[in-house]
Protein backbone atom coordinates (compact mmCIF):
# COMPACT_ATOMS: atom_id res chain seq x y z
CA UNK A 1 0.00 0.00 0.00
CA UNK A 2 1.78 3.31 -0.88
CA UNK A 3 2.55 5.79 1.32
CA UNK A 4 1.37 9.33 1.22
CA UNK A 5 4.04 10.94 3.19
CA UNK A 6 7.04 12.66 2.20
CA UNK A 7 9.70 10.63 2.44
CA UNK A 8 13.35 11.53 3.37
CA UNK A 9 15.83 9.05 1.25
CA UNK A 10 19.44 9.51 1.93
CA UNK A 11 21.83 8.56 -0.64
CA UNK A 12 25.33 7.90 0.23
CA UNK A 13 28.28 7.41 -2.67
CA UNK A 14 31.09 5.26 -1.58
CA UNK A 15 33.42 6.37 -4.41
CA UNK A 16 36.03 8.56 -3.67
CA UNK A 17 36.52 9.42 -7.61
CA UNK A 18 34.45 12.73 -7.49
CA UNK A 19 33.27 13.73 -11.05
CA UNK A 20 34.90 10.78 -12.58
CA UNK A 21 32.97 8.17 -10.54
CA UNK A 22 30.30 6.03 -12.19
CA UNK A 23 28.66 5.74 -8.75
CA UNK A 24 27.90 9.50 -9.18
CA UNK A 25 26.53 9.14 -12.09
CA UNK A 26 23.89 5.68 -11.10
CA UNK A 27 23.32 8.79 -7.95
CA UNK A 28 21.91 11.15 -10.36
CA UNK A 29 19.87 8.33 -11.97
CA UNK A 30 18.46 7.85 -9.28
CA UNK A 31 17.78 11.00 -7.73
CA UNK A 32 16.23 12.05 -10.69
CA UNK A 33 13.60 9.36 -10.06
CA UNK A 34 12.51 10.63 -6.72
CA UNK A 35 10.25 13.55 -7.35
CA UNK A 36 10.93 16.69 -5.02
CA UNK A 37 6.99 16.74 -4.01
CA UNK A 38 6.85 13.14 -2.72
CA UNK A 39 10.86 12.77 -1.46
CA UNK A 40 13.52 14.82 0.35
CA UNK A 41 16.90 13.28 -0.69
CA UNK A 42 19.87 14.07 1.25
CA UNK A 43 23.22 13.03 -0.57
CA UNK A 44 26.46 12.00 1.42
CA UNK A 45 29.96 11.54 0.64
CA UNK A 46 32.79 9.68 2.12
CA UNK A 47 36.17 10.62 2.88
CA UNK A 48 39.91 9.70 1.76
CA UNK A 49 40.95 9.62 5.51
CA UNK A 50 39.13 10.18 8.69
CA UNK A 51 41.53 11.50 11.48
CA UNK A 52 39.16 11.11 13.99
CA UNK A 53 35.55 10.24 12.88
CA UNK A 54 32.95 11.65 10.52
CA UNK A 55 30.77 14.61 12.67
CA UNK A 56 27.39 13.82 13.86
CA UNK A 57 25.54 15.71 12.09
CA UNK A 58 26.49 13.19 9.08
CA UNK A 59 25.44 10.38 11.12
CA UNK A 60 22.02 11.90 12.12
CA UNK A 61 21.51 12.21 8.57
CA UNK A 62 21.70 8.83 8.03
CA UNK A 63 19.93 7.86 10.94
CA UNK A 64 16.83 9.94 9.94
CA UNK A 65 16.02 8.91 6.65
CA UNK A 66 13.02 6.45 6.06
CA UNK A 67 15.41 5.05 3.42
CA UNK A 68 19.80 4.66 3.12
CA UNK A 69 20.99 4.12 -0.44
CA UNK A 70 24.25 2.46 -0.42
CA UNK A 71 25.85 3.62 -4.13
CA UNK A 72 29.62 2.21 -4.73
CA UNK A 73 31.72 0.68 -6.50
CA UNK A 74 32.92 -2.66 -6.04
CA UNK A 75 36.74 -2.60 -4.35
CA UNK A 76 38.78 -6.31 -4.23
CA UNK A 77 34.95 -7.97 -4.09
CA UNK A 78 34.49 -6.25 -1.05
CA UNK A 79 33.14 -2.40 0.12
CA UNK A 80 35.64 0.26 -0.61
CA UNK A 81 37.56 1.32 2.88
CA UNK A 82 36.07 4.55 2.64
CA UNK A 83 32.46 3.23 2.87
CA UNK A 84 33.48 0.62 5.32
CA UNK A 85 34.41 3.47 7.70
CA UNK A 86 31.80 5.31 7.59
CA UNK A 87 29.56 1.90 8.00
CA UNK A 88 31.74 1.14 11.12
CA UNK A 89 30.94 4.68 12.53
CA UNK A 90 27.35 4.59 12.18
CA UNK A 91 27.34 1.23 13.49
CA UNK A 92 29.22 2.36 16.73
CA UNK A 93 26.94 5.40 17.06
CA UNK A 94 24.11 3.47 16.83
CA UNK A 95 25.25 1.29 19.64
CA UNK A 96 26.29 3.58 21.88
CA UNK A 97 22.45 4.49 22.56
CA UNK A 98 22.15 6.85 19.33
CA UNK A 99 18.37 7.03 18.46
CA UNK A 100 17.98 5.88 14.91
CA UNK A 101 15.33 5.11 12.24
CA UNK A 102 14.73 1.20 11.01
CA UNK A 103 15.38 2.57 7.33
CA UNK A 104 14.52 0.48 4.37
CA UNK A 105 18.53 -0.26 2.45
CA UNK A 106 19.35 -0.34 -0.72
CA UNK A 107 22.54 -0.72 -2.52
CA UNK A 108 23.97 0.24 -6.18
CA UNK A 109 27.00 -1.57 -6.43
CA UNK A 110 29.40 -1.33 -9.85
CA UNK A 111 31.88 -3.38 -10.41
CA UNK A 112 34.94 -3.41 -13.63
CA UNK A 113 34.02 -6.92 -14.42
CA UNK A 114 30.90 -7.72 -17.15
CA UNK A 115 29.22 -10.16 -15.29
CA UNK A 116 27.66 -8.75 -12.24
CA UNK A 117 26.33 -11.95 -10.51
CA UNK A 118 29.79 -13.44 -10.17
CA UNK A 119 31.78 -10.82 -8.21
CA UNK A 120 28.92 -9.47 -6.10
CA UNK A 121 27.50 -12.18 -4.35
CA UNK A 122 29.54 -11.92 -1.20
CA UNK A 123 29.32 -7.70 -0.71
CA UNK A 124 25.68 -8.32 -1.10
CA UNK A 125 26.14 -10.46 2.16
CA UNK A 126 27.91 -8.00 3.88
CA UNK A 127 25.48 -5.28 3.66
CA UNK A 128 22.78 -7.80 4.11
CA UNK A 129 24.91 -8.67 7.61
CA UNK A 130 25.13 -5.10 8.60
CA UNK A 131 21.28 -4.68 7.68
CA UNK A 132 20.78 -7.22 10.43
CA UNK A 133 23.47 -6.06 13.04
CA UNK A 134 21.15 -2.92 13.25
CA UNK A 135 17.77 -4.05 12.77
CA UNK A 136 17.55 -1.74 9.38
CA UNK A 137 15.14 -3.80 6.47
CA UNK A 138 17.46 -4.86 3.57
CA UNK A 139 15.26 -4.39 0.54
CA UNK A 140 17.23 -5.53 -2.31
CA UNK A 141 20.70 -4.64 -4.20
CA UNK A 142 21.84 -3.55 -8.03
CA UNK A 143 24.45 -5.34 -8.93
CA UNK A 144 26.27 -3.39 -12.43
CA UNK A 145 28.70 -5.13 -14.53
CA UNK A 146 31.59 -2.53 -15.89
CA UNK A 147 29.47 0.00 -14.20
CA UNK A 148 32.22 2.93 -16.47
CA UNK A 149 30.89 1.39 -19.69
CA UNK A 150 27.22 1.15 -18.89
CA UNK A 151 27.50 5.09 -17.45
CA UNK A 152 29.00 6.32 -20.97
CA UNK A 153 25.81 3.88 -22.56
CA UNK A 154 23.17 4.25 -20.77
CA UNK A 155 21.74 7.04 -22.49
CA UNK A 156 21.46 4.87 -26.02
CA UNK A 157 17.73 4.11 -26.03
CA UNK A 158 15.99 0.63 -25.97
CA UNK A 159 19.08 -0.26 -24.07
CA UNK A 160 19.44 -0.86 -19.72
CA UNK A 161 15.73 -1.64 -19.40
CA UNK A 162 16.62 -3.33 -16.11
CA UNK A 163 18.45 -0.39 -14.72
CA UNK A 164 15.71 1.89 -15.55
CA UNK A 165 13.22 -0.89 -13.86
CA UNK A 166 15.64 -1.07 -11.08
CA UNK A 167 15.85 2.24 -9.97
CA UNK A 168 11.65 2.63 -10.76
CA UNK A 169 11.08 -0.22 -8.13
CA UNK A 170 13.44 1.40 -6.07
CA UNK A 171 11.20 4.24 -5.41
CA UNK A 172 7.91 2.17 -5.82
CA UNK A 173 9.48 0.42 -3.00
CA UNK A 174 10.47 3.40 -0.21
CA UNK A 175 6.94 4.42 -0.31
CA UNK A 176 5.37 0.60 -0.19
CA UNK A 177 4.85 -1.00 3.43
CA UNK A 178 5.92 -3.68 1.66
CA UNK A 179 8.54 -6.20 3.61
CA UNK A 180 9.08 -8.88 1.80
CA UNK A 181 11.66 -9.08 0.36
CA UNK A 182 12.55 -8.89 -3.18
CA UNK A 183 15.13 -10.06 -5.77
CA UNK A 184 18.43 -8.84 -6.89
CA UNK A 185 18.68 -6.65 -10.12
CA UNK A 186 22.18 -7.66 -12.41
CA UNK A 187 22.75 -5.33 -15.04
CA UNK A 188 25.44 -6.37 -17.83
CA UNK A 189 27.02 -3.32 -19.82
CA UNK A 190 25.65 -3.49 -23.81
CA UNK A 191 29.27 -4.04 -25.05
CA UNK A 192 30.21 -8.05 -25.39
CA UNK A 193 32.20 -9.35 -22.92
CA UNK A 194 35.28 -10.26 -24.74
CA UNK A 195 35.93 -6.65 -26.14
CA UNK A 196 35.70 -5.04 -22.51
CA UNK A 197 38.47 -7.34 -21.84
CA UNK A 198 40.54 -6.62 -24.74
CA UNK A 199 40.67 -2.98 -23.78
CA UNK A 200 40.86 -3.46 -20.10
CA UNK A 201 44.29 -5.76 -21.12
CA UNK A 202 45.06 -2.81 -23.89
CA UNK A 203 45.08 -0.21 -21.47
CA UNK A 204 46.54 -2.12 -18.86
CA UNK A 205 49.84 -2.39 -21.00
CA UNK A 206 49.48 0.55 -22.19
CA UNK A 207 49.85 2.63 -18.91
CA UNK A 208 46.31 3.95 -19.03
CA UNK A 209 42.88 2.64 -17.90
CA UNK A 210 39.24 3.14 -18.30
CA UNK A 211 37.77 5.82 -15.77
CA UNK A 212 36.08 4.05 -13.16
CA UNK B 1 63.72 -18.31 5.84
CA UNK B 2 60.74 -16.26 4.49
CA UNK B 3 60.65 -12.61 5.61
CA UNK B 4 57.11 -12.04 6.76
CA UNK B 5 54.96 -9.07 7.10
CA UNK B 6 52.19 -8.91 9.73
CA UNK B 7 49.75 -6.45 9.33
CA UNK B 8 47.42 -5.64 12.43
CA UNK B 9 44.66 -2.77 13.18
CA UNK B 10 45.84 -0.77 16.24
CA UNK B 11 42.49 0.85 16.74
CA UNK B 12 40.65 -2.62 16.99
CA UNK B 13 43.31 -3.82 19.46
CA UNK B 14 41.17 -6.88 21.83
CA UNK B 15 42.50 -9.76 24.15
CA UNK B 16 41.80 -12.08 21.34
CA UNK B 17 43.74 -10.29 18.67
CA UNK B 18 46.68 -9.87 21.12
CA UNK B 19 47.17 -13.59 21.90
CA UNK B 20 46.72 -14.27 18.32
CA UNK B 21 49.58 -11.86 17.18
CA UNK B 22 51.83 -13.31 19.55
CA UNK B 23 50.69 -17.13 18.39
CA UNK B 24 51.49 -16.02 15.12
CA UNK B 25 54.77 -14.47 15.49
CA UNK B 26 56.17 -17.51 18.39
CA UNK B 27 54.97 -20.10 14.86
CA UNK B 28 56.57 -18.27 12.49
CA UNK B 29 59.57 -17.19 14.52
CA UNK B 30 59.95 -20.77 15.86
CA UNK B 31 59.92 -22.24 12.20
CA UNK B 32 62.84 -19.65 11.18
CA UNK B 33 61.56 -16.84 9.53
CA UNK B 34 61.84 -13.34 10.37
CA UNK B 35 58.48 -11.03 11.43
CA UNK B 36 58.02 -7.50 10.75
CA UNK B 37 54.69 -6.56 12.67
CA UNK B 38 53.37 -3.11 11.40
CA UNK B 39 50.20 -1.72 13.36
CA UNK B 40 47.97 0.22 11.43
CA UNK B 41 45.77 3.38 12.75
CA UNK B 42 42.71 4.12 10.98
CA UNK B 43 43.46 7.65 11.67
CA UNK B 44 46.65 7.03 9.70
CA UNK B 45 45.24 5.24 6.46
CA UNK B 46 44.53 6.90 3.53
CA UNK B 47 41.75 4.46 1.64
CA UNK B 48 41.96 3.26 -1.95
CA UNK B 49 41.12 6.44 -4.41
CA UNK B 50 40.04 3.43 -7.12
CA UNK B 51 42.24 5.30 -9.59
CA UNK B 52 43.84 2.65 -10.51
CA UNK B 53 47.27 4.39 -11.63
CA UNK B 54 49.22 1.68 -9.14
CA UNK B 55 48.24 -1.12 -11.82
CA UNK B 56 48.91 1.12 -14.74
CA UNK B 57 51.31 4.29 -14.63
CA UNK B 58 53.23 3.71 -11.65
CA UNK B 59 53.06 -0.10 -10.69
CA UNK B 60 53.75 -0.52 -6.68
CA UNK B 61 53.09 2.87 -5.73
CA UNK B 62 49.75 4.92 -4.44
CA UNK B 63 49.10 8.35 -5.29
CA UNK B 64 48.71 8.64 -1.65
CA UNK B 65 51.60 9.10 0.29
CA UNK B 66 51.44 7.44 3.58
CA UNK B 67 52.59 4.22 5.79
CA UNK B 68 50.50 1.82 3.08
CA UNK B 69 52.65 3.46 0.04
CA UNK B 70 55.44 2.72 2.27
CA UNK B 71 54.77 -0.92 2.55
CA UNK B 72 53.70 -1.25 -0.88
CA UNK B 73 56.94 -0.36 -1.87
CA UNK B 74 58.49 -2.94 -0.11
CA UNK B 75 55.89 -5.64 -0.68
CA UNK B 76 58.53 -7.30 -2.98
CA UNK B 77 60.47 -8.29 -0.33
CA UNK B 78 57.90 -10.39 1.88
CA UNK B 79 57.37 -13.74 0.96
CA UNK B 80 54.24 -13.58 3.17
CA UNK B 81 51.64 -11.14 4.57
CA UNK B 82 49.23 -11.68 7.14
CA UNK B 83 46.37 -9.59 7.24
CA UNK B 84 44.72 -9.62 11.33
CA UNK B 85 41.61 -8.10 10.82
CA UNK B 86 38.03 -7.69 13.11
CA UNK B 87 35.28 -9.09 11.23
CA UNK B 88 32.63 -6.33 11.07
CA UNK B 89 29.31 -7.72 9.07
CA UNK B 90 31.57 -9.97 7.80
CA UNK B 91 33.85 -8.37 5.65
CA UNK B 92 37.50 -6.88 7.06
CA UNK B 93 37.66 -3.26 8.63
CA UNK B 94 38.13 0.02 6.93
CA UNK B 95 41.42 0.27 7.95
CA UNK B 96 42.74 -3.22 6.60
CA UNK B 97 40.82 -2.24 3.95
CA UNK B 98 43.12 0.59 2.95
CA UNK B 99 46.15 -1.96 3.18
CA UNK B 100 44.17 -4.36 0.97
CA UNK B 101 42.83 -2.62 -1.21
CA UNK B 102 46.27 -0.60 -1.89
CA UNK B 103 48.01 -3.67 -2.65
CA UNK B 104 50.24 -4.03 0.57
CA UNK B 105 49.96 -7.37 0.54
CA UNK B 106 52.94 -10.10 -0.81
CA UNK B 107 52.03 -11.50 -4.52
CA UNK B 108 53.29 -14.61 -3.13
CA UNK B 109 50.88 -15.84 -0.26
CA UNK B 110 48.47 -13.66 1.87
CA UNK B 111 46.79 -14.68 4.94
CA UNK B 112 43.84 -13.27 5.73
CA UNK B 113 42.70 -13.92 10.18
CA UNK B 114 39.28 -12.26 11.05
CA UNK B 115 38.92 -12.12 14.46
CA UNK B 116 35.80 -11.15 17.17
CA UNK B 117 34.23 -13.12 19.46
CA UNK B 118 30.48 -12.38 18.57
CA UNK B 119 30.60 -12.92 14.97
CA UNK B 120 27.75 -14.89 13.78
CA UNK B 121 27.84 -18.02 11.83
CA UNK B 122 26.90 -15.84 8.48
CA UNK B 123 29.58 -13.74 8.39
CA UNK B 124 31.89 -15.79 9.55
CA UNK B 125 30.98 -17.53 6.28
CA UNK B 126 30.98 -14.18 4.59
CA UNK B 127 34.06 -13.33 5.64
CA UNK B 128 35.44 -16.49 4.14
CA UNK B 129 33.76 -16.50 0.80
CA UNK B 130 34.67 -12.80 0.19
CA UNK B 131 38.06 -14.09 0.36
CA UNK B 132 38.68 -17.90 -0.96
CA UNK B 133 35.96 -17.78 -3.75
CA UNK B 134 37.78 -14.66 -5.43
CA UNK B 135 41.37 -13.63 -4.59
CA UNK B 136 44.86 -16.56 -5.36
CA UNK B 137 43.99 -19.34 -7.62
CA UNK B 138 39.82 -18.00 -7.49
CA UNK B 139 40.63 -14.53 -9.17
CA UNK B 140 39.37 -14.50 -12.28
CA UNK B 141 39.62 -10.59 -12.88
CA UNK B 142 43.57 -10.63 -12.46
CA UNK B 143 44.16 -14.69 -12.49
CA UNK B 144 48.19 -15.06 -10.95
CA UNK B 145 48.18 -12.00 -9.39
CA UNK B 146 48.51 -13.35 -5.82
CA UNK B 147 49.70 -16.78 -5.98
CA UNK B 148 48.45 -18.10 -2.67
CA UNK B 149 45.88 -17.47 -0.87
CA UNK B 150 44.48 -18.58 2.95
CA UNK B 151 41.56 -17.34 5.06
CA UNK B 152 40.55 -18.11 8.85
CA UNK B 153 38.49 -16.91 11.61
CA UNK B 154 39.07 -17.66 14.92
CA UNK B 155 36.56 -16.34 18.06
CA UNK B 156 38.80 -17.82 20.75
CA UNK B 157 42.11 -18.95 22.04
CA UNK B 158 41.57 -22.26 21.33
CA UNK B 159 40.88 -21.02 17.15
CA UNK B 160 44.14 -19.16 17.34
CA UNK B 161 45.94 -22.35 18.53
CA UNK B 162 43.98 -24.46 15.98
CA UNK B 163 45.07 -21.83 13.19
CA UNK B 164 49.07 -21.75 14.22
CA UNK B 165 49.39 -25.39 14.33
CA UNK B 166 47.95 -25.15 10.67
CA UNK B 167 50.48 -22.18 9.81
CA UNK B 168 53.08 -24.94 11.49
CA UNK B 169 52.86 -27.30 8.67
CA UNK B 170 52.42 -24.45 5.72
Amino acid sequence: MPDSEMKTVCIINGSLRSKKAASLAFSRDLEQRLPADKFETISIGVKVRVKDHYPKTTLLKIACADAIVLVFPLHNYGLPGSLMRLLEEYYEYINSGGEYKKSRLYMIVNCAFPRPAVVNGEVVRVVRNFCKRLSLRWRFAVCIGTGPVVVMTRRVPLFYHTLKKAYADIALDIRSSDEELKNDYFIKPVIPEFVITAIRRHYERSGKMIEG
Amino acid sequence: MMQVLLLLDKSSHTLLCEDLRDKIVRTLELKGHQVDVCELDKGDVFQCLGCLLCLTKHPDECVNKDIVNELRKKVKQYSATFFLTPVLFGHYSSTMAGAINRGAGSHDWQVFIGYGEDITGEEKQTFIDLVSKHRGAADIVHPGMDRKVDVFVTMSPEDNSKICEVMSYA
